[in-house]
């Protein structure tokens, strides 16, 4: 539970969003916050390393789309992932859905995070998190991994050990956490 | 180190797998006598029996036709789908019968390191024509280090199992064609005496091999032959019948030899024996001196070794494991069938077309220090006194009287005290406008967020007060109650407590484990519309009960005042001689100590020298009259 803030320490915005004055927003007409959303201080999120397109094309405006009641903890990262496509590097759009964790510190380069997903640490490229993941700390999970529903994520390299209860998005929500801020 | 608090709470199948479903609404109503006085032990944490019945909350299901919770030990499993976790592609039960329970398209996972491998071309910066090969994104290993690249990045298991020569997947292949012919020699009629060279052959067949011998095999009887004396029937059901047939006409004819068909694929089958995971080397040496080679990093751990079906000793020898497939179930009351969770068996939604979980039919339990400050939940002072603020959330839409009882000291052999300071109170009812829960912000669910998250949410206006017989704090659905322990003092082992033939102290004993028999009582409207009671045109209230044990773990029971283990049984000695025993930090809160007055107030379990069995009915018979 993290602990109440100093009045004035986050910024609300009309969709109800909560960003701490300390965090890093790059590029944030790139970025899509669903509302409620909370944004700790120290996070890092990426909306400026968006996809390369040859001049005259037209590309979505999206590098970072966020759902909502999501948490971003202290000295998250929110980063695209980026890989070489035809001999050239370009970064590809991560979508995240609503109820979605990020523990502190942890570095998210996923593609697809589904809704009600927490993450305790550390997530690699192109990883695709359907609905209703737990990811323990300290799990690095390997570029390209699918992770289906109702998995428990943990170890180098992240792999699924165990199932999660039917009981998983109640477990999951974040309405609660909201609340505290 | 394990988190503490923990919380979990006693499934009754424990006791006895075969719950009769209780005899509908009937039984639902609370009955008349106190049985808890004849049936209710007190729950034993550290019991053999109590690992395979304590769960969380979040993973009881409930039978609301046995009024009931069911755990997963008793409850069935039926399987909706199967897909690939890897894929998400749901795979058709046909196909996992006839082809494993394996992806049958491009997933693997590495035998390094568990990684799910990619397939990417061998050398990235060339263009089309060069082979692909699988990938690790972890670790690095690739096919390459066994030798296997692929021609197309597609149809991946195909062009595996032609590359590794699995037989199995070639019926056409040289092996499935060599048994069609008569080999006498290779398998001699089953009672021949040559048994030699049935072993000297099977022991040359890989497992693949072997495998496919069978498969083929039970493939020919299972597709049988059309051609016997039943004429059209299908293979199963002739073999059946020219079973009957044969044992009871009393013909020559035994079964496997009556057909030809039979007669080939009894000679396939090759004798039952178990296979050894160990495979016998007659010559170490070869095996020595390839270790010698390869070192250490060559060699495969248990792990790796384990998880192939072949068990290779080097990692040269290790092969792409096929992604193992997944399942979507739904889940019976194992007592009266019905159903309790059946999920939509789309394979990435994660809905529920049924659900019935007990949390939203028992109330939840929250348990934290009182002062988060005073002291770590991993060392806990010994005969200190320690409080906790226990919560009780209430789910359902009927105000719940909710009655704790606890053994006045926990079983185990070295017993802590515990005193519920009030243990028995009311829980309001839930509401399901959010709002409503906004407006008690911070307290809702499962976050009793102590001294500085209450205030001024709580339905009671008065200060909290740590004295018996008053709840702490409480709001819309919730109610605080405070709890106190005093943790034993536990001999440092090699002590001269520590005497012989007693046991060793083990690691459970230096956990706080507290059962507490929890029962709720409820009135609700009834839920049939009985022709009586619309005519009657009142509301028709209904009682109704619930018991069910939890147990929670506080905490690890740490040094007794920071002394060093080695002078463990000095402490102890001079424990002996202290005239007072030590009451803890000064609490900042008036908090009556159960020495202070035994059956003060509800205080059910001040009064000592009462047996458990018999303080747990006493607490359910006071809450009962008050
Ligand atoms: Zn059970
Ligand atoms: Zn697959
Ligand atoms: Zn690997
Ligand atoms: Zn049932």
């Amino acid at each position: 539970m993290p602990p109440k803030q100093i009045k004035g320490e986050y910024i609300e915005t009309d969709t109800g969003n909560k960003v701490s004055r300390k965090s890093v927003i790059l590029g944030s007409q790139n970025i899509i916050l669903g509302g409620k959303t909370i944004i700790q201080a120290d996070c890092t999120i990426r909306g400026d390393l968006r996809r390369t397109v040859a001049p005259g094309q037209q590309s979505g405006n999206v590098a970072i789309a966020v759902g909502r009641y999501c948490f971003l903890s202290r000295s998250s990262v929110l980063r695209p992932p980026g890989k070489t496509h035809r001999g050239l590097y370009s970064y590809y759009p991560m979508k995240i859905g609503d109820h979605v964790f990020v523990g502190e510190g942890t570095v998210v380069e996923a593609a697809l995070i589904g809704s009600y997903v927490h993450i305790g640490k550390d997530c690699g490229k192109f990883t695709i998190i359907k609905d209703c993941v737990r990811i323990e700390e300290g799990t690095v999970i390997a570029p390209n991994t699918v992770i289906p529903s109702f998995s428990v994520v943990a170890g180098r390299p992240g792999v699924v050990v165990d199932e999660l209860p039917e009981t998983a998005v109640e477990g999951l929500e974040l309405k609660n956490i909201y609340r505290t801020i | 180190m394990a988190p503490f608090p923990t919380i979990h709470i006693s499934c009754p199948c424990n006791d006895s797998i075969s719950i009769a479903p209780s005899k509908s609404s009937a039984s639902r109503k609370a009955p008349e006598h106190d049985d808890p006085e004849e049936s209710d032990m007190t729950f034993d944490p550290g019991s053999a029996r109590s690992n395979f019945s304590l769960f969380p909350l979040e993973n009881l299901l409930y039978c609301e036709d046995c009024n009931q919770i069911r755990c997963p030990r008793c409850v069935h499993d039926e399987i909706v789908c199967y897909f690939c976790p890897n894929c998400l592609f749901e795979v058709p039960s046909s196909t996992v019968k006839t082809e494993g329970n394996r992806c049958t398209r491009n997933c693997f996972s590495c035998p390094i390191c568990f990684a799910s491998l990619s397939v990417t071309a061998a050398d990235e910066s060339s263009t089309s024509t060069s082979p692909y090969i699988l990938l690790c994104p972890h670790c690095f290993w690739s096919s390459a280090e066994i030798g296997i690249s692929f021609e197309k990045p597609t149809s991946i298991t195909a062009q595996l199992a032609a590359k590794l020569k699995l037989p199995s997947l070639q019926p056409s292949s040289s092996s499935a064609s060599s048994f069609s012919t008569p080999t006498e020699s290779y398998f001699p009629a089953s009672a021949s005496s040559t048994t030699p060279t049935i072993a000297s052959v099977e022991t040359t067949l890989t497992p693949e091999e072997m495998y496919a011998r069978l498969k083929t095999h039970y493939a020919t009887q299972r597709a049988g032959s059309g051609t016997d004396e039943f004429g059209t029937s299908p293979g199963a059901l002739s073999r059946l019948m020219g079973l009957y047939s044969s044992t009871l006409s009393g013909s020559k004819r035994t079964f496997g030899t009556s057909l030809g068909v039979g007669k080939q694929t009894a000679k396939q089958k090759p004798d039952w024996h178990e296979y050894e995971h160990v495979q016998p080397t007659h010559d170490e040496s070869t095996l020595i001196n390839k270790m010698r080679t390869v070192g250490f990093t060559g060699t495969t751990s248990s792990q790796q070794r384990i998880i192939q079906p072949h068990h290779p000793l080097f990692t040269s020898q290790l092969r792409p494991l096929a992604a193992l497939l997944r399942t979507k179930r739904s889940k019976r009351c194992r007592a009266c069938r019905h159903i309790l969770v059946k999920p939509e068996s789309k394979v990435t939604t994660t809905r529920f077309r049924i659900k019935l979980v007990a949390m939203n039919y028992i109330p939840a339990l929250t348990i934290s220090l009182l002062d988060p400050t005073s002291v770590s939940y991993h060392s806990l002072t010994p005969l200190n006194t320690h409080q906790f603020l226990l919560t009780v959330t209430n789910p359902l839409f009927d105000p719940i009287n909710v009655t704790l009882a606890t053994p006045q000291r926990t079983p185990g052999r070295f017993p802590t005290e515990v005193t519920i300071l009030c243990p028995d109170f009311e829980v309001g009812a839930n509401t399901d406008v959010w709002d409503e829960a906004l407006a008690s912000a911070g307290a809702t669910s499962g976050a009793p967020t102590g001294v500085q998250g209450s205030q001024g949410k709580s339905r009671r206006t008065g200060k909290k007060t740590g004295n018996t017989g008053t709840v702490w704090d409480a709001g819309r659905n919730w109610t605080t109650v405070v709890i106190e322990i005093v943790p034993p003092l536990i001999p440092v082992e090699g002590g001269d407590s520590d005497a012989e033939g007693e046991k060793k102290i083990t690691e459970l004993d230096r956990i706080v484990q507290i059962p507490v028999c929890v029962r709720v009582e409820y009135e609700t409207e009834l839920e049939r519309e009985d022709s009586l009671s619309a005519l009657s045109g009142r509301e028709q209230k209904e009682k109704r009960e619930h018991t069910y044990w939890s147990v929670l773990g506080l905490g690890r029971i740490g040094k007794f005042g920071g002394v060093k283990s080695s002078e463990g049984s000095d402490t102890l000695g001079s424990m002996d001689s202290m005239p007072t025993r030590p009451m803890g930090r000064p609490s900042s809160y008036s908090v009556n100590k159960p020495s202070a007055g035994p059956g003060l107030g509800v205080d059910a379990f001040g009064a000592s020298g009462m047996g458990a069995a018999a303080a747990v009915a006493a607490a359910v018979r006071g809450g009962r009259k008050a």
